[in-house]
């Protein structure tokens, strides 16, 4: 027995030297005496008595025996409810440990024996040698009463060995169901004071979540909710889902229906959100769900049992369907006066630089036109007014500007015209009007620009005329293949995540057709891909795999034909294991393409996972050393970045690996890096990586150069972030005489002021919560288009920008009344603070400031009501919120 | 007959009945009627498909009150240019030039940035440009040697190149033919060729083009060079000791501003350089005595030239050394003062259009205050003009000639358009840079194959006083006055 520990406590009351002096000692028996001598009267008497009791306890007569038990129980139960240091009756009952074990096993059953049982369970919690698990084995052999009553410490000590019991005895395939009695005290226990992750971490370990419903009440139902979401981001499959079921489960209980929706929804589990429905009664709640439905932009029918009144059901599904997203961006546009459109110029600032900027040449570029025409068309982005493309339709024919469409040459005419539908996005009415006159063009770009328009007009919101359905089915078999990949992409992006079986039946036969070219091809995959995504689709994916299949040799080399796998990982976006059947099948393919195939479906599948083994296996992929012309490792260093996106203590992580296959990868790595980063901290401006992707912009190697400026324009995008705006700019005096980088810097450009500051790309939104899918769809998209920048963006499918659509949302608060108007309040809006596991109530917000809505959120913004006088019908103050007036408010005199 | 709601843009038109006996085009006029859009531009959405003309209302499923949508504009249809626009990338490289905003640069071959960086300062210069080119061929004239030919046509063609590429040039020929010409610049060390001072090569190429450009066919004085370039001095050369007085005329193509302790500014430097000490023999004294050269300019050209005096020869170490000190130079040169008084009065008229121009660019509200401030001026140079008046009245006539030739005066005000740098301890080693202001306005640096765009307020910040580039030659272009 070690004497060590016994030592230092009573030091407490003696003076210093003491301990020098005994610390060497070896004899225990000498140490006692010792240190009797030490002890002031009280705590001698205390030891005495003990000592006493523990005689007696051994005592053959019964009455004397329970006596000296009892109070032994009672001694110890006074003392152990606070536990800094080991307590006197513990310590003073330490060297009679042994002797009662022994007499306990020569008692005969009785109620005496379980008594001093469970005196031996609480002595077990000092003297027990690691992992005998003692304590635990009394406690079962004890009286089954109240363990609270012996303190916290000792609570907590029986579910550590618990847990251990659990795992052993699982192995062995034994019973737990003594356990599980115990847990269940043991969690009511917890429960009750305040220590709710204490009890979910014990069910956890014995596998027991369900217990957890039984015990949470009112008071302790959020916090105990808190922790099983954000534990679940770090626990394995099944697990997870298992724990936000439970979540689910509670929350649905204490009818907290908007968090009990997002668990839905993060779950993906259409049933659930039906319950929710189901389970609501009020209709203004119901509106507030179609607002998270709808900011989730996945399709969702309503049906009578939902809803039973129709027009409530169509003012519903009108919610759903986002119709009133432009309306309300607009309203958030004017009330921080951004009204007024910007020229391109107005961006480049180029008055700012040193003449260095190239003097205003008299010749038009048709790279710095198209350049012009992006960045015009995401800046006023959803404003429904420009200064380049909307003014010369008024004043069409002879304005001084010229029309601009026109200042564009071939394929850039197509980029064009779809900018309209850009400029007009969300605003289906007004951007058909505008774009139906370029469909009767006899320039086959022109109409092919006008179709994807109509698509990106129409992306997130759903009608029910089906607009972009009936304008564009008409064109997809049309002979010139602009014209087809312009109706092509438009319907992937007016109906992304609809899985939408009109589409595919018209689109699925474009993909077997022989005679039509790669491109179109590859086109017809993403649009499967995105209208499917995360579907899981058999057919869909079984048309993809034909299509890939019969590529021939030279085609399986072109760039374009990398966007074929890339529709096929788009369907299991996010869906894990699911993929893996047609992982087995990519095996199959032709050894040029079956490598990227495979590192491309499992980033898709495990895209938003935080899977630690998935990044570990990507990583193994990076570390080879490529024969020439291998090109997987572009998806894999992307795939590090899809699946760590899920939490910022993997993101972290992954952002410092990424900075290691910077130093070591190879030129096809590392030109990846950058795009990694930028999906890591999109719409996020990160310090450290601003000035990571700054000095790879300079890099030597021009592709990195190129990949960093495109990401130093994401990971500002729609942030108006002054110092990636004047990194940009110095970089546009920097490559005034490269062509192709300039045009990135200038599509950079264009992205942090997309939507004049007001849009995020960031697919995670509702606290970081909800991943939306078509959203990082549209953003893996762009990036694998990005790995090959001089075949597709510098090339003529530079359209492919417009996929980034898909994650465009306005980053905004607005609060509406119970009409659904805009209402403005006074909200509290700051950096948030992860309050998981804190006792009480914690501020959930830092260095906030006080503003009226709406307000604009930045990364990792957090809003709260300043007023009482309304309730909010989301606990998340993100989007649409409905506020409903507070019964109990009393206005101050 | 169901009646359905139809929704055009902003507008929903909630009651429109459709005859299902009739077909759809009947409905489409209606709609018309409404929205004035023309039947054939219609797209009316129904379950996502079109309305077709002659669909079959019956197949279609209309319900009593259902929304229609129609998308459809009576606006023109957007018709391309006649003449679309030329765009940079489709230009064949000569012209994208001009897109460009400057000329090529030059190859170093060697340790000839000296070379590159003069030829980039005189290509600056485009009735340089616009002389050679109708510098012939072949025709060469008599009393021209073959190289001082062959050189001028190298220059020629180097300039030509300039212009027409984007991309740099290697100026090959012109080295051959500038070593051959003048085989200083030929020297090797150590196997490779040296460095030689821009200076020099700047004189030598000016003085065979000015050999080579001397119009054969009209009278002998119409010197191209000489006209761009060249500087009338008149000189008063004084012996102190004697007493006795010459006027002595010549003509230099460049300025020297000398440096010394006392100089900080160009204007002192070039005050400096144009009184010197000379040690002749003088008639009166019967022995060398010493005179004193006191310059004044009285001839301006269109192209002032300036040479910093940078250098001297070190005889301790036998090298040219450099002086670092920093010498101020403004980007607009007013040498009034140094002209001599026959040149002030010719240039008095021209100066007081100048200021008159300024004062209407300083805008209308100043006019008042500046007509009255100029005329006193002009009082003031008047009462100055008779006192000092007197001098070969030839002289005179001969530069407002040369001026009124093209209808212009010169003012005496000069703009900088061209600074050749050195970086470096001397004038053998380190190396040469132009910096040409270009058509545009824009400053480029021309550092061999590389030209840089600049700042103008950089320009003035190579005037020395460290081991950054550091202006050895200015050229100012005169500003000119239309008569």
């Amino acid at each position: 027995m070690e004497s060590e520990p016994n030592n230092t406590a009573s030091g407490s009351g003696n003076p210093k030297e003491e301990a020098t002096l005994k610390a060497p000692s070896k004899d225990p028996k000498t140490k006692d005496d010792k240190k009797d001598e030490d002890l002031s009267e009280e705590d001698l008497a205390l030891k005495q008595q003990l000592e006493l009791y523990v005689e007696r306890a051994q005592d053959a007569d019964l009455g004397l025996q329970k006596f000296a038990l009892e109070s032994m129980r009672q001694e110890i139960r006074t003392s152990t409810s606070s536990m800094t240091s080991v307590p006197k009756p513990l310590k003073f009952l330490r060297p009679h440990y042994g002797t009662l074990k022994s007499y306990y096993e020569t008692m005969a059953d009785s109620d005496l024996k379980k008594l001093l049982a469970d005196i031996l369970s609480v002595l077990a919690l000092t003297m027990s040698a690691e992992g005998d698990r003692e304590s635990l084995k009394y406690r079962l052999l004890g009286s089954e009463g109240d363990i609270g009553s012996w303190g916290h410490e000792y609570v907590r000590n029986l579910a550590g060995e618990i847990a251990q019991e659990y795992s052993k005895r699982v192995n062995e395939e034994a019973t737990v169901d003594d356990l599980i009695e115990l847990v269940e005290q043991i969690v009511a226990f917890h429960m009750k004071h305040n220590a709710e992750p204490e009890a979910v971490d014990l069910l956890m370990e014995v596998e027991y979540l369900d217990l957890l419903v039984k015990h949470v009440d009112k008071t302790n139902y959020k916090r105990t909710c808190l922790y099983l979401t954000s534990s679940a981001r770090y626990l394995p499959g099944p697990d997870d889902v298992s724990v936000l079921d439970i979540a689910y489960t509670i929350y649905s209980k204490f009818e907290e229906f908007p968090s009990a929706l997002q668990i839905a929804l993060y779950l993906d589990n259409m049933q659930h959100v039906k319950q929710v429905f189901t389970s609501c009664p009020d209709l203004l709640r119901k509106k507030q769900f179609c607002y998270i439905l709808a900011r989730q932009g996945i399709s969702f029918e309503l049906d009578e049992e939902m809803c039973a009144d129709d027009e409530d059901k169509e003012a519903l599904q009108e919610i759903i369907n986002n119709t009133k997203l432009s309306e309300g961006y607009l309203t958030l546009a004017r009330d921080i006066e951004v009204m007024e459109p910007k020229s391109p110029e107005d961006i480049y600032k180029a008055h700012l630089l040193d003449g260095r900027a190239s003097a205003g040449a008299s010749v038009d570029s048709a790279r710095q036109n198209l350049a012009a025409t992006f960045v015009n068309a995401f800046v006023n982005a959803g404003f429904g007014q420009d200064k380049l493309m909307t003014v010369t339709s008024e004043t069409s024919g002879g304005g001084s500007l010229g029309n601009w469409l026109f200042k564009n040459k071939e394929h850039g005419k197509a980029s064009a015209t779809a900018s309209l539908g850009m400029i007009d996005l969300w605003d289906v009415d007004t951007g058909l009007a505008q774009l139906d006159k370029y469909f009767h063009s006899n320039d086959n770009h022109v109409t092919a620009g006008a179709l994807l328009g109509v698509g990106i007009v129409n992306c997130g919101i759903k009608n029910d005329c089906d607009p972009a359905l009936a304008l564009l089915a008409d064109y997809l078999d049309k002979e010139d293949s602009s014209i087809r990949i312009g109706a092509i992409t438009g319907l992937g992006l007016a109906y992304a995540g609809t899985q939408n079986e009109q589409i595919r039946d018209k689109l699925t036969p474009i993909l077997g057709d022989p005679k039509a070219p790669l491109d179109v091809i590859a086109f017809t995959s993403i649009a499967l891909g995105l209208v499917y995504v995360g579907s899981c689709n058999e057919e869909v994916a079984q048309a993809i795999i034909f299509a890939l299949m019969d590529r021939s040799e030279s085609d399986l080399g072109e760039p374009l034909t990398r966007l074929l796998p890339l529709g096929l990982g788009l369907l299991y976006l996010g869906k894990q294991h699911s993929v893996e059947a047609t992982a087995e099948v990519s095996k199959t393919f032709n050894e040029k393409i079956r490598k990227y195939c495979d590192m491309t479906l499992l980033s898709c599948a495990y895209a938003g996972t935080g899977n630690v083994l998935k990044v570990q296996h990507f990583l193994g992929q990076c570390a080879q050393h490529l024969e020439k012309g291998e090109t997987f490792q572009g998806p894999a260093v992307l795939g590090i970045a899809m699946v760590a996106m899920a939490e910022e203590l993997g993101l972290d992580m992954a952002i410092r690996s990424l900075e290691h296959l910077l130093q070591y990868g190879e030129q096809n790595i590392r030109k990846a890096v950058p795009l990694a980063l930028g999906l890591l901290c999109i719409s996020n401006p990160k310090v450290h990586v601003m000035d990571t992707l700054s000095r790879l912009s300079h890099d030597a190697d021009t592709e990195v150069a190129m990949a960093a400026v495109i990401s130093l324009g994401l990971i500002g995008a729609g942030t108006n972030n002054a110092r990636i705006a004047g990194m940009l700019r110095n970089l546009s005096s920097y490559y005034y005489k490269e062509a192709s980088l300039l045009f990135c810097v200038r599509i950079a450009q264009g992205f942090v002021h997309m939507g004049k500051g007001l849009l995020t790309l960031a697919p995670y939104h509702s606290e970081r919560f909800l991943l939306s899918p078509t959203a990082l769809a549209g953003l893996v998209v762009l990036l694998h288009a990005c790995l090959d920048m001089k075949a597709i963006i510098l090339g003529k499918y530079h359209y492919v920008l417009y996929f980034v659509v898909l994650a465009m949302q306005p980053r905004m608060l607005l609060t509406v009344d119970e009409n659904l108007k805009p209402l403005a309040v006074p909200v509290r809006v700051g950096q948030a603070v992860d309050v998981v596991g804190q006792a009480g109530r914690p501020k959930t917000i830092t260095g906030f400031q006080t503003h009226s809505t709406p307000v604009l959120l930045a990364a990792g913004d957090r809003a709260e009501l300043a007023t009482e006088k309304y309730i909010p019908l989301s606990p998340i103050l993100e989007g649409f919120v409905i506020l409903k007036e507070n019964p109990d408010f009393r206005e101050e005199a | 007959m169901p009646t359905v709601s139809v929704k055009w843009q902003k507008e929903l038109y909630p009651a429109v009945e459709i005859d299902t006996t009739q077909s759809p085009y009947v409905f489409k006029c209606q709609l018309y009627d409404l929205t004035g859009v023309p039947p054939e531009r219609q797209k009316i959405m129904v379950k996502g498909g079109i309305l077709k003309d002659d669909s079959d209302w019956s197949k279609l499923g209309l319900k009593e009150g259902q929304k229609l949508m129609m998308v459809g504009t009576a606006d023109v249809i957007a018709k391309a240019p006649e003449k679309g626009p030329v765009f940079m990338e489709d230009l064949p490289e000569e012209e994208q030039v001009v897109a460009v905003g400057h000329s090529a640069g030059l190859f170093n071959l060697g340790n000839t940035c000296y070379m590159n960086s003069t030829m980039q300062c005189l290509h600056s210069v485009p009735e340089l440009k616009s002389a050679l080119t109708e510098y012939p061929q072949s025709g060469r004239s008599n009393d021209l040697d073959q190289s001082s030919h062959l050189l001028t046509v190298a220059t020629r063609d180097l300039f030509n190149e300039l212009d027409k590429n984007v991309k740099p040039v290697a100026p090959m020929q012109f080295w051959m033919v500038l070593r051959k010409k003048y085989p200083q610049f030929g020297q090797l060390h150590n196997g490779s060729f040296m460095q030689q001072d821009a200076e020099e090569c700047w004189t030598q190429i000016l003085y065979t083009l000015s050999q080579a450009l001397r119009s054969p066919s009209t009278s002998a004085n119409l010197d191209t060079v000489k006209e761009l370039f060249g500087i009338d001095l008149v000189s008063r050369v004084h012996c102190a000791e004697s007493g006795e007085e010459s006027m002595e005329t010549e003509t230099v193509y460049s300025l020297k501003c000398h440096i010394s302790h006392e100089v900080n500014h160009l204007h002192e430097g070039l005050k400096h350089g144009l009184k010197s000490e000379l040690e002749k023999a003088s008639p009166s004294l019967g022995r060398s005595a010493v005179y004193l050269k006191d310059s004044r300019i009285n001839g301006l050209p269109k192209y002032l030239t300036i040479q910093f005096v940078r250098f001297f020869w070190k005889r301790e170490s036998n090298q040219k050394a450099k002086i670092l000190r920093k010498v101020d130079y403004p980007l607009e040169l007013d040498i009034f003062d140094l002209c001599s008084d026959d040149l002030r009065k010719n240039l008095e008229a021209p100066r007081q259009m100048l200021r008159d121009e300024d004062g209407r660019k300083a805008g209308l509200k100043l006019k008042q205050k500046n007509t009255s401030s100029v005329d006193s001026d002009v009082k003031m140079s008047d009462a100055e003009g008779p006192s000092t008046g007197s001098g070969e009245s030839s002289k005179a006539t001969l530069g407002e000639a040369v001026a009124s030739d093209k209808n212009v005066q010169l003012t005496g005000v000069y703009d900088l358009v061209a600074v050749l740098t050195h970086k470096g301890r001397s004038a053998d080693s380190g190396h040469y840079v132009a910096w040409v202001k270009q058509e545009n306005g824009k400053w480029i640096q021309f550092d061999d194959d590389n030209p840089i765009p600049q700042r103008e307020e950089d320009i003035t910040k190579l005037s020395g006083g460290g081991d950054w580039h550091m202006a050895y030659i200015c050229m100012y272009k005169a500003r000119t006055i239309p008569m």
